[in-house]
């Protein structure tokens, strides 16, 4: 395999007699169904005409084609059957006998294309494309529906462009009709260009629902079998509507999301005039628009107010339109430990909070950042507080991926008005080339310096450099579920996340899969492939909600550590570490026999807590115990499977797929080398890993005082989450027992590893029970 | 499969109801929509309760020739209110020689001068709708042949030599190249109208590596005025099955399909007994002739549409789908748009029209140069055409290439009448026409030389062969009402899946049916350009050819038409021709689409 990555091959291609070199292939993802489950795979496609003019500057006009992407991340597929794209297409020397469809013909080395002008058999191109808009526009009741009320249906547009106003053929005699039994979706048929474009959406989404039917001047699209939509199987998810190039397909008023009391909605043409999003309101389909009012509004906040609050769940996003913001922690840097305190038995423990400098704990993290869910850049440990300027979006992750808020954002001057959007709009806009690239360059300029600092790797990397890094790397979002990286691929860049999560797991031969980590914010990944010469991927990455990368190529990479042998080391210790992590783990699993006890997690569990029910009689010392060891919060329910006589008892297991690390806002979770999960300090005691945890195994505790806000007067309980820390710090020595097995009177609970119980107790127990069936 | 089962519900219940279509999108498991948009898509499929009585006349420009017109308004005065009766117009039925022809309850009944009881003209048409409507049982036609043999074509003088060249290629081994070499040195070509060479998708297919590859043959034969195929498998379906088992063997397909329109029901039965012979035979099977090598066939029934024909269409139709022509190559690259690469199920495929398969036994039993030597004029090879309209004794005649049109007019007994020759359509609507002073040119595909100049007369005269669906038009005809007829036919058969013809089609008819202006010609001109070179098939591209053609050459009828109002249907609307079910009888017409 290659070192150097040698990128797509390029062509040589003339496009209206000027030489370009251009690539051969783009890449794409394409969704695969196997087994009724889907794959994403990242495929390169041969460069169609139009993709490739496309890169070169030069726009040939479609209509049917669709130049974006599906909700999936995957590229819709053309249809090719508007051919207003027609092109004449020269090989050899020679051109075809008919025009190609620049949306669907791939370019070859050495093709020449002619966009404009006469045909070799002397047909005008641009007439021909004239007459289709023509034909279309005969049969089109303009102004539709669409091009009344927003001016932009994309049919009349060319018509304008082209300068056709009276329809040269005669209109159709009867009009195909119109469906209103949709309440918030309107149909009308006469306005029906049949670019397949909402039957290609609907299917995008997996609804099925549209298709075309009858035949010839006849067909039109349909709802299942030709019923009204109303009526039809339609969810109403509305992306017909927004692929509709005309007014066909729009919105018809009905049901739409509210703001919250005594504000007032941005009307969709509110939104269109917006100073600063208006552009980018812009390029989103008005009839989209129009049945989102009501999920985006303005405003306004004078200096001191909350525009909202660390831990809540939200389901919006803030655009700050004007003024300035404070962004910042409210929380008391610490951990908890529990530490003896003198008195009986089993009075003896209290927890304390503790701050890294007092109380080191193993393989803490000691990175100075912690990662907010702002455009801006995140905050420092020892600086809970930034001041965020007018054009950053804030809470973006707390609207797409539901995790809580991640700091609390208090307007800093008087004027800061506030562009509050649902998820819809917010998706929506992210999907706009403006939005993306105005974010994207906002987070080059303010962001991505402390972002690669954050990286402890990265702390002392130039100015130089990351100037230099700042217009090569490129920023990629990838929505839930599709992969970043594949396992076996060759690797070509590395990747640090700006949002979301990435599931890193290994996959096996037998279609086992083993979830190594679950990273977030400020992690990278894709440095162990890069290290080695010709290196692949060691493990999958995917998206498991909606993630945004920053990846930065080989090419910047090899740069990167040939320059500075310091990160190189570094970043070289890291990849061996996980490495040798990930492969004691694969052995541990490979080897295992009880599925449900291997799906459990159980055996490479560090420590459970198991019951002999047969000596057990419920007397509930343990939880007891184990409360009074923890300030009266339980870590301990007495309750989870059995294996045989064995009840094995909700607490923290260590799992294989540890869910709790997903959502925390600010990535203060996370697994040690060895498996077991520590809270980092900056935890905010959102409650988001508590509820995540399938076993209930990890709690919040109250600490210090309830805390009023001096401006609202709003009373907040902290709190911070706690896992079973196995009594590590009530436990004297290495023998001494937990409080929970301590207390059992009846010598039924005892504390074990996973690998222990399994090849002792369970395996003990069912030769014993074998050994008297066999009596 | 989609399309079988579809068959089998119609057949079961005499139409496809909502109910039946939700259960079959149950158990294929495929969305309903789907479905639905197949079923309203071909013209075979009913989508609500049978009538008692359905009769459907051809239009189409030999039974048009023949007052097609006027028997369908006869059978629907007789009709009048009764609504168990449905009439309507249909397109071509493929009895172009024994026009006018109709469908009696989806059996063709036409006027056959030789089969005992056959109608011999429109009055005991009119009255076969009429016994049909009293409840009285009316007997399928069993048709005469109209071409008679013996035939060049067919190496065999006896039933039991059949399938022998297929035996002795697989007693010698080692023949696949070689046969493909002959085909090739016997220049043959595309019968069905294209005319590019065959080997050319014989070599491809075997030289792709592909687990799975199919042999098609298209004997959709729906062009206005092409009966060839109706003869060749009616007389000769045994060369059809050796000449697809050898495209099998020859390029390491293991499956067929023998692809016939539905309304070719004699057609059906009897390719279906000759692939039961086949079998028993060894010709057919698993086993061919004790080689071990596996080859089988099947027929597959059009569910209807000129555009099936098509060859893309008719196998997205095969695969169940809208038979909806795909991207061309043009369109798409090479690979994607052709299916010797990627055809049915996206594997590669062999796909012939039937006369084309025809020729491999007898060229592969006397050789490639016996072929070529068949060919007179300059030309090489043998030709099967129909010759319909205004001649004596229309019928179906196999001649050497290079016949001239006047011979053919010969063949078929003269002008009717002895009426004078205005124009000869050598291709039904799909080619330009020749004017009297032009019927001496000898009939063959088009040639050009390095230099791209044509190389033989045909081409010079901007024409071909193509089909040879031969249309004579005596002196007295309107050559603009046959245009617009043609035009209709297009319009009508047009699968609505790109703009330039789906909406160009109509338009076109729009322009020739409408109050004439001096614009019109203007406007023909430049819709024809953008119909001609932005369609996505040849049926899109050649929409326009009739009426650019008249205009060109039959000067004096344009002129005619410019000053009158056009033919007698002109001013109807679209919605009148829409009740009348011009389009295809699905619940596809215009009004109330989806209305509430």
């Amino acid at each position: 395999m290659a070192e150097t990555s040698p990128g797509p091959k390029k062509l040589r291609l003339k496009i209206d007699g000027r030489e370009y070199l251009v690539d051969a292939t783009k890449s794409v993802t394409r969704t695969i169904v196997e087994h009724d489950r889907e794959r994403h795979v990242e495929v390169h496609v041969p460069q169609t005409i139009y993709d490739a003019a496309k890169s070169v500057g030069i726009e040939i006009p479609i209509l049917c084609h669709r130049d974006q992407l599906n909700l999936d991340g995957t590229p819709v597929p053309q249809a090719g059957v508007c051919r207003v794209c027609a092109v004449e297409v020269w090989m050899n020397g020679r051109p075809d006998r008919v025009f190609a469809a620049a949306c669907c013909r791939e370019i070859a080395d050495g093709m020449e294309v002619k966009t404009v002008g006469k045909a070799q058999n002397g047909v005008d191109i641009e007439q021909t494309r004239r007459t289709l808009i023509e034909l279309l526009l005969a049969d089109h009741p303009a102004p539709c529906v669409r091009h009344r009320e927003f001016h932009d249906c994309e049919l009349e547009l060319y018509a304008e462009r082209y300068g056709l106003k009276k329809p040269v053929y005669t209109p159709r005699a009867v009009s195909k009709g119109t469906d209103f039994s949709n309440p918030s979706i309107a149909i009308d048929h006469s306005a029906c260009i049949l670019c397949d474009r909402c039957i290609r959406a609907c299917a995008a989404v997996e609804n099925h629902i549209i298709g075309r039917m009858g035949k010839g001047y006849a067909s039109s699209i349909s709802f299942d079998n030709n019923k009204p939509m109303g009526q039809s199987n339609c969810v109403n998810c509305g992306e017909c509507m927004v692929a509709c190039p005309t007014g066909a397909i729009t919105y018809a008023g009905g049901k739409a999301p509210r703001p919250p009391e005594g504000v007032s909605m941005l009307l969709a043409e509110d939104l269109r005039k917006l100073p600063t999003l208006g552009p980018m309101f812009r390029r989103i389909s008005p009839s989209f628009l129009k049945r989102s009012e009501g999920a985006v509004w303005a405003r306004n906040f004078k200096k001191g107010e909350i525009i909202c609050r660390q831990g809540e769940f939200g389901s919006t996003a803030f655009y700050i339109d004007s003024g300035e913001v404070d962004i910042y922690l409210d929380v008391n840097l610490g951990h908890l430990r529990t530490r003896k305190r003198s008195g009986g038995l089993f009075n003896r423990m209290s927890s304390l909070l503790f701050s890294r400098e007092q109380d080191p704990r193993r393989e803490e993290r000691l990175s100075k950042s912690i990662p907010i869910d702002s455009s801006a850049g995140d905050l420092e440990y020892g600086r809970l507080v930034a001041r965020v300027t007018a054009g950053e979006l804030i809470g973006e992750a707390a609207c797409l991926n539901f995790q809580p808020r991640s700091a609390t954002v208090r307007a800093a001057t008087d004027d800061v008005i506030v562009i509050e959007m649902l998820r819809n709009v917010l998706d929506m806009l992210r999907k706009t080339r403006e939005f993306r690239a105005d974010m994207e360059r906002k987070y080059r300029e303010r962001a991505l310096v402390s972002h690669l600092r954050s990286v402890p790797i990265f702390r002392d990397l130039p100015e130089a450099f990351i100037n230099r890094l700042r217009d090569r790397v490129s920023l990629l979002p990838f929505e839930p579920g599709q992969p970043i990286v594949t396992q076996g691929d060759p690797a070509d860049a590395f990747y640090l996340i700006r949002m979301g999560h990435v599931k890193v797991y290994e996959s096996y031969a037998d279609g086992q899969v083993m979830v190594l980590s679950y990273l977030s914010r400020g992690q990278y990944f894709g440095e162990i492939g890069l290290l080695t010469p010709g290196g692949v991927r060691t493990a999958n990455c995917t998206a498991l909600d909606h993630v945004e990368v920053v990846r930065i190529e080989k090419r910047d990479f090899d740069d990167m550590i040939r320059l500075f042998p310091d990160i190189k080391a570094r970043l070289q210790e890291v990849a061996e570490a996980r490495l040798r992590e990930n492969r004691a783990r694969a052995s541990q699993t490979r080897t295992l026999s009880l599925p449900q006890y291997i799906e459990q997690g159980l055996y490479i569990a560090q420590s459970l807590l198991i019951l002999d029910l047969e000596k057990c009689t419920r007397c509930d010392e343990c939880v007891r115990a184990c409360a009074q060891a923890h300030d009266g919060i339980t870590r301990l329910v007495r309750d989870g499977l059995r294996f045989d006589k064995y009840l094995v008892t909700t607490s923290c297991r260590s799992c294989r797929d540890p869910l709790c690390m997903v959502g925390c806002p600010v990535g203060s979770i996370r697994r040690k080398g060895d498996l077991e999960i520590i809270i980092e300090d900056h935890c905010i005691g959102c409650g988001r890993c508590a509820e995540q945890c399938p076993y209930g195994n990890i709690n919040m505790h109250p600490i210090g005082h309830d805390r009023r806000d001096p401006v609202t007067g709003e009373v907040d309980h902290p709190r911070k989450a706690a896992v079973c820390d196995l009594c590590t710090d009530m436990c004297l020595d290495e023998n001494d027992d937990p409080a929970c097995v301590y207390a059992c009177p009846h010598d039924a609970a005892h504390r074990v590893d996973g690998q222990a119980f399994f090849d002792q107790y369970l395996l003990g127990a069912r030769a014993v029970s074998e050994k008297m069936q066999a009596k | 499969m989609i399309i079988s089962e579809l068959n089998a519900i119609q057949k079961r219940y005499g139409y496809i109801s909502e109910a039946e279509l939700e259960a079959l999108a149950r158990r294929l498991k495929r969305p309903i929509h789907e479905l639905y948009g197949v079923a309203s898509f071909y013209p075979h499929f009913r989508l609500s309760p049978p009538p008692k009585v359905s009769v459907a006349v051809c239009t189409d420009a030999p039974c048009h020739m023949k007052g097609a017109t006027n028997l369908l308004k006869r059978i629907r005065d007789l009709a009048g209110d009764d609504k168990s009766v449905e009439v309507k117009r249909c397109s071509c039925l493929g009895q172009c020689d024994r026009a006018p022809a109709m469908l009696l309850n989806d059996y063709p009944y036409s006027c056959d001068r030789e089969a005992p009881g056959a109608p011999r003209g429109e009055s005991d048409l009119v009255d076969l709708a009429r016994r049909a409507m009293a409840g009285e049982a009316v007997e399928h036609l069993r048709f005469s042949s109209a071409a008679k043999g013996p035939f060049k074509i067919d190496p065999y003088s006896s039933p039991d030599e059949h399938y022998s060249v297929l035996k002795q290629l697989l007693a010698q081994g080692g023949f696949e190249q070689q046969v493909i070499d002959k085909i090739k040195a016997a220049n043959l070509r595309g019968m069905g109208g294209a005319g590019t060479v065959a080997f050319r998708k014989w070599q491809t297919v075997k030289d792709q590596k592909s687990e799975q590859k199919y042999v098609v043959c298209n004997g959709d034969e729906s062009e206005v005025g092409t009966i060839k195929d109706r003869e060749l498998l009616k007389n000769l379906p045994h060369l059809l099955i050796e000449a697809m088992a050898i495209a099998g063997v020859c390029t390491g397909a293991t499956r067929g399909y023998v692809y016939i329109r539905h309304e070719y029901h004699e057609q059906i039965e009897i390719v279906e007994q000759e692939l039961q012979r086949a079998r028993t035979l060894g010709a057919l099977g698993s086993n061919l002739f004790g080689s071990g090598r596996t080859f089988d066939l099947s027929v597959f029934v059009s569910p209807g549409g000129y555009v099936q024909g098509e060859e893309t269409a008719l196998l997205e139709a095969i695969e169940g789908k809208r038979g909806q022509p795909r991207n061309k190559s043009w369109d798409v690259g090479l690979m994607a748009g052709v299916p010797a690469f990627m055809g049915l199920w996206g594997k590669p495929t062999i796909i012939n029209n039937v006369e084309t398969f025809m020729y491999v036994p007898v060229i592969l039993a006397k050789g490639p140069e016996w072929f070529l030597a068949q060919g007179i004029n300059g030309a090489q090879g043998l030709k099967w055409i129909g010759v319909g309209g205004d001649v004596a004794r229309p019928g179906v005649f196999e001649v050497p290439m290079g016949t001239t049109y006047r011979q053919a007019i010969e063949l078929a007994g003269g002008m009717a009448g002895g009426k004078k020759l205005k124009a000869v359509c050598p291709s039904g609507p799909s080619l330009p026409f020749l004017l009297p002073s032009e019927i001496d040119v000898p009939m063959d595909f088009p040639a050009w030389d390095r230099e791209g100049k044509p190389a033989n007369p045909i081409t010079r005269l901007g024409t071909s062969v193509g089909s040879a669906a031969i249309i004579v038009i005596a002196e007295g005809r309107d050559m603009v009402d046959l245009a617009l007829n043609m035009t209709r036919f297009y319009r009508n058969e047009s699968c609505g899946k790109c703009v330039p013809c789906r909406i160009g089609s109509q338009k076109m008819v729009d322009i020739i049916e409408g109050t004439a202006r001096d614009s019109d010609l203007d406007e023909i001109a430049r819709l024809s350009d953008a119909m001609n070179m932005t369609s996505i098939c040849g049926l899109g591209q050649v929409v326009s050819n009739p009426i650019t053609c008249v205009i060109r050459k039959w000067k004096d009828d344009v002129q005619a038409h410019l000053k009158r109002a056009v033919s007698a249907e002109s001013g109807r609307t679209v919605a009148q021709w829409n009740e009348s079910g011009q389009m295809s009888g699905s619940a596809a017409a215009g009004a109330g689409l989806g209305g509430v």
